[in-house]
């Protein structure tokens, strides 16, 4: 017998570690794109290692935090950053520097500096690159959230894990399903937020 | 499976009271018109007066609201769309040869859905490309990105023609090249043009085109056709000011006697001009990348001769300079009168000279261009 | 670490009897899911009434995380490599249906233009222009899956579908740190070497095959 209080425990958890990484990731990631942004090389390399390191498998990623951190929910939240900062990074990056280059040339004929073009016109041309960046990058938190229970973040994998080990369906039900639905959720507030917060000037 | 060869020749085309309109705006208003068969009919108009929308309704990529479009006859609506369009060549502005096929496997698509066998297709190929002065041993295996602007116009008229269509409809064609490249398209066009004695609907912006090439030309204004016939009906008997102004640009050359070669060369672009001591493999990229065929061979600021983008390729393998492969050609000063350079050229069989300004070159006297545009 | 003390990690854990088990359920699932997608993609071109509603769907489907996707099969597949398959076709078939039904629908409309006035047959414009000319976009969809497909492949060990996830979680159930560290480095190393393989193939069929 799970309890409603088992549940709503463990998918307090669950989000706390959810949200946590999803706003260090933020505020790691945006940076780092716009440092890259001023350097060709910068830009390159990051580029270049976030393509490589978005091809390797969740799980080797938490495993191998193991044994260089050890197990809980720091060594969690760092192994969910390891993958989490990729696709935001990426997609800010690409945001930022796929502008129309008549655009950046008029912007500096009118005496822009730096700062206001990056302010005025890389940002707001980035803004729907950055958000499927972030809506992406939280889907996946969600989905690495559940593994990390394996090296004791606890949360809703936690309830799953238990009941695969001991064959109990209702367990698994009751970390899969919330998980589920907060994905949705994820999805659904992503892309209401990304309707409103995005002008719809392109097209 | 092969279609039916629907007709071999042409004897007549006949669009009658032909409408499209698209958003409740005329693209083409009642449109009358007869083509002669093995005529070559031109047709020429501001942009929006519905020029391509006629060419398209004879093969049928588009249909009339209203209206009828017969061929020797036989109204095209009764045909079978694919049938029709294989009996009918389509050479457009921006070529559209496929980018993951070869020129020979663009020429040859059609032949090869109509079932010929390999061999009937490359003989085929081979025969095309060579009849549009493309070295076919050269050009079968590249892909349309390895080509000039020039060449890849080239292989989509050899397209055209796999089938042997009677019918050409040319929309138009030589509208993206640089002026230069143009006239040396229309001339070979023009030899091309006698051999294959098809029947041409033809659209151009370009009224000295029109007159070099064309039988007969036809005005279209505001979705209507305005005027149709022969060069001197359209320049003595203009139907309005509109037809005249249009072909008043392509008559200013009344009086022979008093022309200099100024008033009728070619200008030239600096691109053309290239270093003698260029390796020929560098001039053919830079050819390439320019887009041109032709390029003048200058020994600091003197002109020696010129090269051509086809013979240089021919060369293969080679550490020479273009100049060692440049053919030396006539040069007049601009200010000489036109008519007895013209008759010296003539006499010496040179399809080509320098026009020069205070000894530095300023353009190309094509002299078959010229006689054309003066009867 | 010395070569010697890798090849004993190596061997206790039978790690090339794991890498075959893994590459085995990844070719199979990248199979099915490329069969699948593709002939979906071409299907959904040739209904564009119904293609909003299936990929919408398949979003869906994309949006849940995987250990539960993968717990949600196990009544109807049981344990094992099946419902790991079955999870990675899943959460394949988005990218390679989307890219396919997208690189067919967004091909040049030049090319379908001057196709059509040479008299090719809608047959022959879907499987010798829009098909060829949208392999670059087909391959970019694979290449997604692949990343996909390799990630829930080693989730399988989880419920014990054998595979490089399964030495993992020995590793690191009786943390054994050489297990954990040569296993994980070897399944990320696989994973990386797999996407540029299938990032050079899409290459290539950019140029071959791409609009210039
Ligand atoms: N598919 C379409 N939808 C809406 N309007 C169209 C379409 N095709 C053509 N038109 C309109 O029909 C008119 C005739 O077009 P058409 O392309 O025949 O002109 P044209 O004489 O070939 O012009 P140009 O010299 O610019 O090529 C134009 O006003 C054009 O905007
Ligand atoms: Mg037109």
């Amino acid at each position: 017998m799970v309890t409603i209080e088992t549940i709503l425990g463990h998918t307090g958890e669950h989000l706390v570690l959810l949200l946590t990484t999803l706003f260090v990731s933020i505020c790691i990631s945006l940076p780092l794109a716009f440092a890259s942004l001023y350097s060709k090389r910068v830009g390159y390399v990051i580029m270049k290692f976030a393509n490589l390191a978005q091809a390797v498998p969740s799980f080797a990623v938490v495993a191998i935090v193991v044994p260089l951190i050890g197990i809980g929910f720091y060594p969690a939240l760092i192994a969910i950053l390891l993958r989490a900062l990729l696709p935001i990074i990426k997609n800010t990056y690409i945001g930022l520097s796929t502008v129309n280059a008549s655009m950046l040339d008029y912007a500096d004929g009118i005496g822009l500096n730096k700062w206001q073009i990056l302010r005025y016109i890389r940002l707001p041309n980035a803004y729907p690159a950055i958000f499927a960046g972030i809506k992406f990058a939280s889907i996946l938190i969600n989905s690495i959230a559940i593994l990390t229970a394996y090296i004791g973040s606890g949360g809703l994998g936690e309830l799953i894990f238990d009941g695969l080990v001991g064959f109990n369906n209702e367990k698994i039900l009751a970390g899969a399903i919330p998980a589920i639905l907060i994905a949705l959720t994820l999805d659904v507030i992503f892309t209401a937020m990304e309707k409103k917060l995005v002008p719809d000037y392109r097209k | 499976m092969p279609s039916k060869r629907i007709f071999d020749r042409i004897d007549s085309i006949q669009l009658r009271g032909v409408t499209k309109k698209y958003e409740g705006r005329f693209a083409i208003n009642d449109l009358t018109l007869d083509i002669e068969g093995g005529e070559m009919l031109i047709l020429i108009g501001p942009s929006g007066s519905g020029k391509t929308t006629t060419l398209r309704m004879i093969n049928r990529l588009i249909e009339p609201d209203s209206g009828t479009i017969h061929i020797n006859g036989q109204d095209i609506i009764e045909l079978e769309q694919v049938s029709l369009r294989r009996n009918i060549g389509y050479v457009i502005q921006n070529i559209g040869l496929f980018p993951h096929m070869t020129i020979a496997e663009n020429i040859g698509l059609v032949a090869k859905l109509e079932g010929w066998d390999k061999e009937k297709i490359s003989e085929r190929v081979k025969y095309l490309l060579d009849f549009v002065s493309l070295p076919s041993e050269m050009f079968m295996n590249r892909y349309p990105h390895q080509l000039s602007g020039g060449q890849q116009q080239r292989v989509g008229l050899a397209r055209a023609l796999v089938m042997d269509p009677p019918l050409l409809l040319m929309d138009e064609p030589f509208g993206a090249l640089d002026p230069i490249l143009r006239k040396q398209l229309q001339e070979e066009f023009c030899i091309i043009r006698e051999k294959l004695g098809k029947t041409i609907i033809f659209v151009t912006h370009d009224i000295e085109e029109a007159f070099k090439l064309a039988d007969r030309i036809g005005i279209m204004d505001d979705a209507k056709l305005v005027q149709i016939g022969t060069a001197e009906e359209l320049i003595f008997h203009p139907a309005n000011d509109m037809v005249a102004s249009i072909v008043d640009t392509g008559k200013k050359f009344k009086h022979l006697d008093t022309l200099r070669i100024r008033d009728l060369m070619t200008p030239l672009d600096n691109k053309y001009v290239h270093a003698a001591s260029l390796a020929v493999d560098e001039a053919i990229d830079s050819m390439l990348a320019k887009d041109i065929e032709l390029a003048v061979v200058s020994n600091g600021n003197e002109p020696v001769g010129i090269v051509r983008l086809p013979d240089l390729m021919r060369l293969g393998e080679t550490s020479d300079t273009i100049g060692d492969h440049a053919v030396s050609v006539p040069s007049f000063a601009s200010d000489e009168l036109l008519e007895p350079s013209l008759k010296d050229l003539h006499e010496k069989g040179h399809s080509i000279a320098f026009v020069t300004d205070n000894g530095r070159i300023s353009g190309f006297l094509f002299p078959n261009d010229v006689f054309r545009q003066l009867v | 670490m010395l070569l010697s003390d890798l090849m004993n990690v190596w061997e206790a854990n039978s790690l090339t009897t794991r890498t075959i088990e893994h590459l085995t359920m990844f070719s199979i699932a990248i199979v099915i899911a490329s069969i699948i997608g593709v002939s979906l993609g071409i299907y959904l071109y040739s209904r564009p009434g119904i293609a909003h509603p299936v990929l919408n769907f398949l979003n869906v489907v994309e949006t849940i995380p995987d250990i539960p996707l993968l717990v949600l099969l196990l009544p109807i597949f049981g344990l094992g490599e099946e419902p790991t398959i079955v999870a990675s076709i899943l959460y394949s078939l988005l990218p390679i249906t989307r890219n396919t039904y997208t690189g067919l629908k967004e091909v040049d409309q030049q090319y379908v233009d001057i196709a059509h006035a040479m008299g090719l047959s809608q047959r022959d414009i879907l499987f010798r222009v829009r098909i060829p000319l949208s392999l670059p976009m087909i391959a970019g969809g694979l290449r997604i899956a692949l990343v996909f497909t390799m990630g829930v492949v080693t989730l399988g060990g989880l419920i014990a579908a054998g595979g490089l996830g399964a030495a993992l979680i020995a590793g690191i159930q009786l943390y054994e740190v050489g297990t954990i560290l040569v296993a994980g480095i070897w399944t990320g190393l696989l994973a990386v070497i797999l996407d540029g393989f299938a990032g050079s193939i899409e290459k290539k069929l950019q140029r071959r095959y791409g609009t210039w």
